[in-house]
């Protein structure tokens, strides 16, 4: 932070918010909100009187609130810049002055009551996300105790008391009594690995975090005595095993197993911790002065606001995803901007570092080449056809399509930030937008062709590209048996298909029609396959509505390595298309066939009414 | 705000109790069947469920 502080090509803005993030990638807009710090840090010497003087005490953040602070403060010792700041949620108010001791002795006249929050703006070609990340709040398994005992205390606290900057100065003290505690056990994985409490992932860095607190220990504190609670140790990184024998070998008992329950003795402030040995399958009960609970890591507080600024997804489990897990695993899917550290996954620090210094080198690569190649099939919005309704814009996950709102300008588009997913033109009810080399007319001499022969004998599916065509691909090569019957057209991404396509197929005789994309934490457009969903339910409900069996349209996610879902899919459906009739197969032609001669004669309404105006405003 | 809402399996016909709210974000629906596990999971709409 101090060489980032200090490089001339670095501006490092502290206390500072970002507002909003308009542009792509190349031109992004940043608009940030330096919030009031109250003391010039241009002139402000770090001396240290005005803390001596400032009468207000708050609980400290940075030591977790085991000691505290004034309202004039350095958030912690190496905060860069080193220079105070006044909380102005905390100072006694500062309109009027009701205590201004500060200013009055501060020599450097440096303490600024006015002080207001400024909006910056700038441009910038690349982002880099490295929001970190939160930790698990302990209350919230309130058979552990924290909070309600005070000698139950989370692995934060543990790093300030035994840091020899933290508020005892290194000297590790029980919170209830100042005492040192010798017995201490350590729990694990609590907020993690839990479908109760907390999440389902594993935290990652717990596990040796733990270890190491117990050798920190054992070298300060000898007659310590140290037993850790785990479900399983993951000592997976390099050395990290070594560390973790050598915890052993020190005497530290690991004893498998998490605790039931967390007694407190009030006599003593000591604490009984009840657990199932797992090994042996016996109850023991442990005596302890001190507990520690391994908290897991949690996705940052602001993530969504992030996410939603620059149009990013997220896992499951919260944590912004990347790319691609193997070949782009610090891109976002937005282009321009990558992803660095906690915020993507839990993970320690030299991952961190590791993942940081390649997005680093991922945004230098982007910036130095000057320019930007995109794909081919952006899409293309026909102006004249255009009927200004901003739907495209509205579903776009890239926000690529810029619309304004009552402007009667037709929406354009950025294709540097268009990523070819074709939701808008499938979304597009009037046939203005053109997917490049996914061409409706592309699409439907496709589905004719294949339709022209025997349809009766396929099942026809639309398979994303990313996803269900190689999952099919992945059934190919694992050499998966599966009914011949499958015929499969590649879009970009489920989202693409549009629902005449699927009633096209229906009207060419196809007895069922297979609709198939990534899973939703796969979907390679960030949330375009949401599209399809709700595509699908209006495609369910119109289908019943004209007397179709919605069953014959199926909607499947099959990802590319579930090549055995696809061979399965296709088995069973295979069976859905036995059953299918040729006489319903006829009558669904006929019914279609009708609505397609009333949806033509509708266009060339449409058609002759845009003609009849062109004509007039030319007139 | 999400209502319960009674969904039904397009490939087995399996039908089950949920929460939908078509306002909220989609989450990825699933049979709950073991042998079915299929996505085609429509949310039926009051008037059907009668």
């Amino acid at each position: 932070m101090m060489d980032a502080g200090r490089h001339s090509r670095v501006s490092l803005m502290t206390l500072s918010e970002v507002e909003e993030i308009t542009g792509y990638v190349g031109n992004f807009h940043v608009k940030v909100r330096r919030k009031a710090r109250y003391v010039d840090s241009g002139k402000c010497t770090a001396c240290g009187e005005c803390v001596n003087v400032c009468p207000v005490l708050r609980p400290d953040e940075y030591q977790s609130g085991l000691s505290t602070r004034k309202a004039i403060h350095i958030p912690f010792a190496q905060a860069v810049p080193s220079s105070y700041i006044l909380n102005m949620d905390d100072c006694l108010g500062n309109n009027p002055i009701a205590c201004g001791k500060c200013a009055e002795v501060c020599e450097k006249d440096c303490i600024d009551f006015n002080d207001q929050d400024r909006i910056e703006e700038f441009d910038v070609g690349a982002v880099v996300v490295a929001i970190g990340m939160d930790v698990f709040d302990a209350r919230e398994v309130p058979e552990y105790g924290y909070g309600r005992y005070q000698n139950v205390i989370d692995s934060m606290e543990f790093e300030r008391l035994i840091c020899a900057g933290g508020p005892t100065g290194g000297h590790f003290v029980r919170p209830s009594d100042r005492s040192r505690p010798v017995r201490i056990g350590f729990v694990q994985c609590v907020g993690s690995r839990s479908r109760v409490h907390g999440a389902e992932y594993c935290s990652n860095i717990c596990c040796m975090n733990t270890v190491k607190d117990t050798l920190l220990l054992g070298e300060h504190y000898p007659d310590t005595e140290s037993k850790v609670f785990y479900t399983d140790i993951r000592a997976f990184g390099k050395g990290f095993e070594e560390m973790y024998n050598r915890s052993r070998e020190e005497g530290v008992k690991y004893i498998r197993g998490l605790p039931g329950e967390i007694e407190e003795d009030p006599a003593t402030g000591n604490l009984l911790v009840h657990v199932e040995n797992t090994l042996t399958g016996e109850l023991e009960e442990h005596e302890f002065d001190l507990v520690v609970l391994s908290v897991g890591v949690r996705p940052p507080k602001d993530r969504d606001r992030i996410q939603k600024l620059l149009t990013l997804s997220k896992t499951p489990s919260g944590f912004l995803m990347e790319s691609h897990p193997k070949l782009m695993p610090v891109d976002a899917p937005t282009r321009g901007v990558y992803i660095a550290g906690c915020v993507e996954a839990p993970k320690d620090v030299k991952e961190s570092v590791c993942q940081a210094g390649t997005a680093a080198a991922r945004a230098g690569n982007l910036l130095s080449a000057g320019e930007v190649t995109i794909e081919a099939y952006t899409c293309r919005i026909d102006a004249e056809i255009c009927n200004n309704c901003g739907q495209c814009a509205k579903v776009c996950p890239y926000h690529a399509i810029s619309f304004v709102k009552g402007a009667k300008t037709p929406p354009t588009v950025v294709e540097a930030a268009c990523a070819g997913c074709g939701t808008c033109g499938s979304e597009c009810r009037f046939g203005a937008i053109t997917m490049r080399h996914f061409t409706d007319q592309q699409i439907e001499a496709q589905i004719d062709a294949m339709l022209a022969v025997d349809p009766m004998d396929q099942i026809f599916t639309f398979a994303c590209n990313w996803c269900s065509y190689a999952g099919g691909d992945m059934a190919g090569i694992s050499r998966l048996q599966h009914p011949a019957s499958g015929r499969l057209i590649r879009t970009m991404c489920s989202g693409r298909v549009d629902e005449s396509w699927v009633l096209r197929a229906f009207r060419k005789g196809a007895p069922m029609v297979l609709l198939s994309g990534c899973h939703f934490a796969d979907c390679h457009y960030i949330d375009a396959n949401r599209q399809t969903v709700k595509r699908v339910l209006r495609l369910w409900d119109k289908l019943e509505k004209l007397g179709i069996r919605p069953e014959r349209l199926q909607l499947e996610w099959i990802s590319a390595a579930e090549g055995q879902k696809f061979a399965k899919v296709f088995q069973v459906l295979e069976e859905h298309r036995l059953r299918v009739t040729k006489e319903e197969i006829e009558q669904t032609v006929k019914v279609l066939e009708e609505e397609h001669l009333k949806k033509l004669a509708r266009e060339a309404k449409q058609a002759a009414k845009r003609a009849e105006k062109t004509a007039e405003a030319t007139a | 705000m999400s209502v319960a809402t009674k969904f039904k399996c397009l490939r087995c016909g399996h039908e089950f109790d949920g929460h939908y709210d078509p306002k909220a974000p989609l989450v990825e629906w699933t049979c709950p069947l073991p042998e079915c596990k299929s996505n085609s999971i429509r949310p039926m709409k009051e008037k059907k469920r009668e």
